[in-house]
């Protein structure tokens, strides 16, 4: 616009030489820059018109990505040569692929092949450790960032193995080489019988393995490593720490299950129960609990952190559990299903967590592979199958895609556009329940320590605080300013309503972070001091009004002057800074008679309320102060707006100033008034430095009038400098934007068609 | 009487007595608030008396006092009004811990402000409060004793404060020229590479100017160092009331003063000295000591690319809605669109801000001009033009509807005469209709920039910082850095007050930039009121 703007000036300038010009053209001329100014003042006009609107669009752009649903594309298909031993024995295979989804890999009983993508070419690697080819008959997966494996022979060893990714920069352009190496095998199975299932994992304090024999009989086995100092450095100790397990129902394993702190050993049977045991100490382990999960278990994963158990059946049914401490039952932990996820349509065969939230993939018998997230309860992707089963899938780290080998020996790649898991109407605006939690709630923590941590993106809280907030500053805010406006507009005289009136509006211009740093940093701590004087403050002021008004009655008029002088505003001012002198002078007093001489334990004590040094008391007179003006200044617009010859006509027919007042003014200009109330509670519901600073900025939700809260604009300050761009968070905070958005601009037209219709009803006078 | 109770009620006085009281509590809290201000604001400059208590213990407390109260819990049947306490700043942090102490009144048994005593403004650790015992060059004492100490650290002071300004000016001019260069240089090689130009001779060429340019940053870094040595050469030997010592570099105090011993006359130039470092100083000791003119300086550059970009935009959909629209159902919306801006919350702003210009304005401009010096973002990180444009978008309802009622209040006789004399509409537009109007841009532009300059949280996402290492507008070339990041006051305190180690030490710093902050706006809504009530005025008496 700026360019079209500064075509139109040459233009402009023309009319010095116009003398040259004939009249015609010159008429023609005038013509011409007129209608270029015209198309240049409607350009400009709807640009800026356009841009308006463009703002809620943009945010809508943003914010819609959040409920995109999830989209798949088969991307490549490999055939390749599996033996017929991994079809009969579909636990010994293994797929992978690396992070950009260019190196995947079949790992079985019978060896390793990787293959490049999206080409399926083969890459031959020069060296390869001998991990006992052809003796391997149960492989397990250690989950984690790494692949890891451990590989359990027919002589009841346990071989680790590691699939590094060594990537190579040259020219700006990546090579990946895969790298496999063993590790030291160490014995499971002291019989030396075959392993038969395997769970292996690789902890801080050395490798776990659980070993499930063909004739039923489970060894637990770990290496405890330890560094001794040694005469010249630290030397590794190691020693073999093994037990059998023998309980009820070890015989019927299917499937095992070890998690990362090598404390928790879970059982899946072949009747559907759930074993679960705390091998804390390994040669001590206890059966905690035997839970039943329906039909028989085919396939167990841990979700990333180790707190969810995915579970999988042989009827197809995928469902979450968590451990969960009974308080009525007393410390130990127990199993509880916490939510059931779409079921397939055969028996799952495999469970690859995602790496980076609590999403995991499914695949079945039938060959149809799911992907699901936990938190948001919801199955995203259903990927159709040919009626082949699924051996092995790997969710890809980025959860960007997936790696899948079928009977038929294809090994397929998918892409998956999966961006925003986490996010469902439910899952942001109804209770979830997360994990290490007993019920289902509404909570806002959306970032924590580790990758492992759940994201809570309970978007409840945070309205909730913003209600609260609003709702406290308005309660303060609004008596003040529309009797303030009453008094000002129908009362007072017009040479003080003229210094009056700038007076108060001075307050609008106030920057708020003025009034939160002063409600933060003065107000909050003295409020802690003087709190018992501002509780007498609130009752003593209306009964000294009260008490001075009779006794002002019974003056004589001859020094009370007419009504609405400055003597009256002088009283008022006396009244009121005496009251408040006087409840202040009395603190302490005031605290024993009222607050048995603190405040504080009888709060907690007669209301069970805790009080915070920054509350929503505070809150409620820094954003009541930051609003008042606003409400006092169009309040006191409407109420002198009614017309003088209605108010003149009412008092020539007897009514009292009072009754002129309820009867008419406060009638005619209650439109006024109530879009007033509007948007000051459109500015209070958005305002964000005041909360930030004046409030502990917890997402807490209680009504409690002493303790702090976060409103959505607060939310928006603190958490958007670290939200990745495009990231759920990011997005999510677009959301809160969203609302307030679409929040206040609902108010605000509400109050601008009320103010508009009362603008042509009074244009008829 | 009962009578005369109900004709009371029914008269309303006593409703009419409590809107009185709301109008006289928000006046209230309006002067409170400002007197607040002033008083901690203007008081901050003042070279407070210096009170040395000797307790009852027989140690010394020496320090500003900064207030008294009652003990909480304190009353007994002797004090049934409670035992008081009063604090002190007492300074010292390195010795001491704490900036403030309190004190028993009842502990107290000597009070004095004795004239000898100095309050040692210092570049690290805050004040320092106490005497001179020696001050030495080297290892030779040159002067012994508070009295003649007093006047020999005087010029000393001077002395080193010519140095560090000559440091400072190595530091920041001279070799901060020369690391721009480099960095340049840097880009311009990187800028070859990716045009696939490795091998020109241009690349040879310009690694020759880095590795001169390396030499000459070697040469100042060696002359820094000698200057900082040749600072380092005096230490003064301070020492406590209670008689602990510190040794200190002369260079690490900026002023000493004996407040005791000065006169009204001496105070008052002081007061007015402090209230000018304070202006035109750098910050120090995370933002807590020191001057805030980044600060004034970011606030100001940001307002002012504001209203470049703010006033062609409201003042033509200004026009368009007032003058060539026709009235109707659609200009009903706009306006109610318009009214609804000025109504989202700030923050809504700075999101907006975040996501579109930085993100995907910034970002695509990255891509496209400044690959060379990707990832590091140029434009697609917050910086400053960012930051005006945001506001700019934030403001633009405030200049739309002030435009419009300037041009609401210049009377039809204007147009229709001009239009009657034969000029075009726009003509009339130009010459007529625009001048009479000017005062209500005027007033919208200086309402938006008071807006502009008390709004924080949009800044908080598009690009201010609590401490930017170069300003906006330099010497370099193209003089004005859109990209980078600025200071701002509003943010100054929220980040002084909220985010700094030792808030307690910092209050002062704070209601300094509150009431610098305060002044600006109030001075700029005054003015464009006084503009407004002139306006009306004038079209008032010429439409009669």
């Amino acid at each position: 616009m700026n360019q079209a703007n500064s075509t139109a000036h040459p233009v402009e300038g023309t009319p010095p030489s116009s003398s040259v010009l004939s009249k015609s053209r010159l008429r023609a001329l005038r013509r011409w820059t007129d209608h270029g100014a015209r198309g240049v003042i409607t350009l400009g006009g709807w640009a800026t018109i356009f841009s308006i609107f463009g703002i809620f669009a943009y945010l809508f752009i943003e914010v819609a990505p959040l409920f995109y649903p999830a989209s798949w594309s088969q991307k490549t298909t490999v055939e390749i040569d599996t033996s017929d031993e991994a079809r009969q024995n579909p636990r010994n295979v293994a797929v992978g692929i690396n992070e950009y989804m260019e190196v995947g890999y079949v790992l079985g009983g019978r060896g390793m092949a990787f293959y490049t993508f999206p080409t399926g070419s083969p890459i031959h690697l020069e060296s390869m450790p001998d991990f006992e080819e052809g003796d391997v008959t149960a492989l397990a997966r250690s989950p984690g960032k790494d692949d890891v494996y451990g590989l359990g022979t027919r002589v009841g060893r346990v071989i680790p193995l590691y699939v590094t990714f060594r990537v190579t920069f040259e020219d700006g352009v990546r090579t990946t080489e895969p790298v496999v190496t063993a590790g030291e095998p160490f014995e499971a199975v002291p019989t030396g019988d075959p392993i038969a299932r395997l769970a292996y994992r690789e902890t801080d304090s050395g490798p776990i393995a659980a070993a499930l024999t063909g004739s039923g009989r489970l060894f637990l086995t770990k290496m405890q490593e330890s560094e001794a100092e040694g005469l010249f450095a630290l030397e590794k100790e190691s020693e073999l720490l093994r037990t059998e397990i023998i309980d009820e129902g070890v015989e019927a394993l299917s499937v095992l299950l070890l998690d990362d702190l090598g404390e928790t050993l879970l059982g899946g049977t072949t009747d559907g129960r759930l074993l679960y045991w705390d091998i804390e100490d390994v040669q001590n382990p206890r059966l905690m609990g035997m839970y039943s999960a329906g039909t028989s278990i085919t396939a167990l994963s841990y979700l990333i952190g180790d707190r969810s158990i995915v579970v999988g059946t042989e009827k197809g049914t995928v469902s979450v559990w968590m451990s969960v401490i009974n308080p009525d039952v007393g410390g130990d932990p127990r199993l509880q299903k916490i939510r059931d996820l779409a079921s397939h349509d055969g028996a799952v065969t495999a469970v690859s967590p995602s790496l980076r939230d609590k999403g995991f993939l499914t695949a079945d018998a039938s060959g149809s592979v799911a992907v699901h997230h936990s938190t948001s309860s919801q199955t995203l992707i259903r990927i159709p199958g040919n009626g082949t089963a699924i051996l092995a899938a790997m969710f890809a780290p980025k959860t960007d895609g997936a790696l899948v080998l079928d009977g038929s020996g294809r090994l397929i790649t998918y892409d998956i556009e999966n961006e925003h898991p986490e996010s469902t109407f439910s899952s942001l605006f109804l209770p979830v329940l997360y994990e290490g939690y007993e019920e289902l709630l509404h909570i806002w923590q959306s970032t924590g320590g580790s990758d492992a941590f759940e994201p809570k993106f309970g978007l409840w809280p945070i309205m909730f605080g913003t209600l609260k907030g609003t709702i406290y500053a308005m309660l303060l805010a609004t008596p003040l300013a529309v009797l303030g406006a009453i008094y000002t507009a129908m009362f007072m005289h017009p040479n003080i309503r003229a210094v009056v009136k700038p007076v108060v509006e001075i307050m609008e211009a106030l920057p708020t972070v003025v009034l939160g740093f002063l409600a933060g940093l003065w107000f909050a701590p003295l409020l802690e001091k003087i709190f018992p004087a501002v509780v007498a403050m609130f009752l003593l002021i209306p009964l000294a009004v009260v008490v001075v008004c009779v006794g002002w009655q019974l003056l004589p008029s001859r020094l009370k002057g007419t009504s609405g002088n400055v003597t009256e505003l002088a009283v008022f001012l006396l009244v009121l800074a005496g009251t408040v002198w006087l409840c202040l002078q009395l603190n302490h007093q005031i605290e024993s008679w009222l607050f048995n001489s603190n405040y504080k334990g009888w709060l907690q004590a007669t209301f069970g309320l805790a009080y915070d040094q920054r509350n929503a008391l505070v809150i409620a007179f820094a954003m009541g102060m930051a609003v008042i003006p606003t409400i006092f200044s169009i309040s006191e617009d409407s109420l002198s707006n009614v017309p003088p010859h209605l108010i003149a006509g009412s008092l020539a027919l007897g009514a009292t100033p009072w009754q002129t007042l309820t009867k008419l003014v406060i009638i005619s200009a209650s439109p006024g008034l109530f879009s007033a109330l509007m948007i000051g509670l459109g500015r209070v519901v958005g305002e964000t430095m005041i909360v930030l600073m004046a409030t502990g900025n917890t997402p807490v939700m209680d009504m409690n009038l002493f303790n702090g809260f976060r409103t959505l604009s607060a939310n928006i300050a603190v958490e958007m400098p670290e939200a990745p761009h495009g990231g759920t968070l990011y997005r999510l905070l677009f959301l809160a934007g969203l609302l307030l958005f679409v929040f206040t601009s609902i108010v605000n037209t509400l109050a601008e068609i009320v103010r508009q219709r009362l603008r042509a009803r009074y244009s008829q006078f | 009487m009962p009578d005369k109770i109900k004709k009371f009620l029914s008269s309303g006085t006593l409703f009419v007595w409590f809107c009185g009281t709301a109008v006289a509590a928000s006046l209230l809290m309006v002067g409170g608030v400002l007197l607040l201000i002033m008083i901690n604001g203007l008081g901050f400059f003042w070279p407070h008396a210096l009170m040395e208590l000797t307790l009852r213990d027989g140690t010394r407390v020496l320090g500003e006092l900064k207030g008294e109260e009652v003990i909480p819990h304190s009353e007994t049947p002797e004090f049934p009004e409670g035992k008081t306490r009063v604090r002190l700043k007492v300074g010292n942090r390195d010795l001491y811990g704490l900036d403030f102490r309190w004190v028993d009144t009842d502990q107290i048994a000597l009070a004095d402000s004795p004239k000898d005593v100095a309050a040692f403004e210092r570049r690290e650790w805050g004040n320092f409060y106490g005497r001179i015992r020696e001050i030495a060059k080297g290892e030779d004492v040159v002067a012994t004793g508070n009295q003649e100490g007093w006047k020999a650290l005087q010029p000393l002071i001077e002395w080193a404060n010519d140095l560090h300004d000559e440091i400072e000016h190595l530091q920041r001019d001279v070799i901060g020229d020369i690391n721009f260069d480099i960095e340049e240089t840097r880009l311009r090689i990187r800028e070859l590479e990716l045009r696939a130009q490795r091998e020109s001779p241009e690349v040879a060429e310009l690694q020759a100017v880095t590795r001169q340019l390396e030499a000459h940053y070697q040469k100042h870094v060696a002359t820094l160092r000698a200057l900082s040595r040749q600072l380092d050469e005096y230490s003064v030997l301070l020492v406590e009331t209670n008689g602990r010592e510190k040794r200190l570099p002369v260079g690490q105090i900026v002023k000493a003063l004996r407040p005791n011993d000065m006169g009204l006359f001496e105070k008052i130039l002081r007061y007015f000295m402090n209230f000018w470092s304070v202006l035109s100083e750098e910050p120090r000791e995370a933002n807590t000591e020191g001057g805030i003119f980044p600060a004034i300086f970011g606030t100001v550059m940001m307002v002012l690319i504001m209203s470049v970009a703010v006033v062609p935009f409201g003042v033509l959909a200004a026009f368009y809605l007032r003058e060539y629209a026709r009235q109707g159902l659609i200009v009903r919306v706009i306006r109610i669109a318009v009214n609804n801006l000025a109504g989202v919350p700030s923050i809504v702003f700075g999101v907006f801000g975040l996501g579109f210009f930085v993100y995907a304005v910034g970002g695509t401009i990255d891509t496209l001009f400044y690959p060379e010096a990707l990832p590091t973002p140029t434009f697609g990180t917050g910086g400053i033009l960012w930051a005006s444009f945001t506001l700019a978008l934030l403001t633009v309802p405030v200049v739309i509807v002030s435009t419009e009622e300037g041009l609401s209040a210049v009377p039809r006789e204007y147009r229709e005469g001009s239009l009657a004399l034969g000029a075009t509409k726009f003509e009339s537009m130009l010459r007529v209709i625009l001048p009479c109007a000017l005062p209500g841009i005027l007033t919208g532009l200086i309402l938006a920039v008071a807006r502009a300059t008390g709004e924080v949280a949009p800044l908080m996402l598009t690009g201010v910082v609590k401490l930017a290492p170069a300003l906006p507008l330099d010497h370099h070339f193209p003089f004005l850095h859109f990209e980078r990041k600025f200071m701002h006051l509003g943010f100054h305190i929220f980040d002084v007050g909220f985010q700094s180690p030792n808030v307690e030490a910092a209050k002062p710093m704070v209601y300094v930039t509150t009431l610098i902050l305060v002044m600006v706006v109030i001075v700029l809504n005054l003015s464009a009121v006084a503009i407004r009530n002139h306006m009306r005025k004038k079209f008032k008496a010429s439409a009669v």
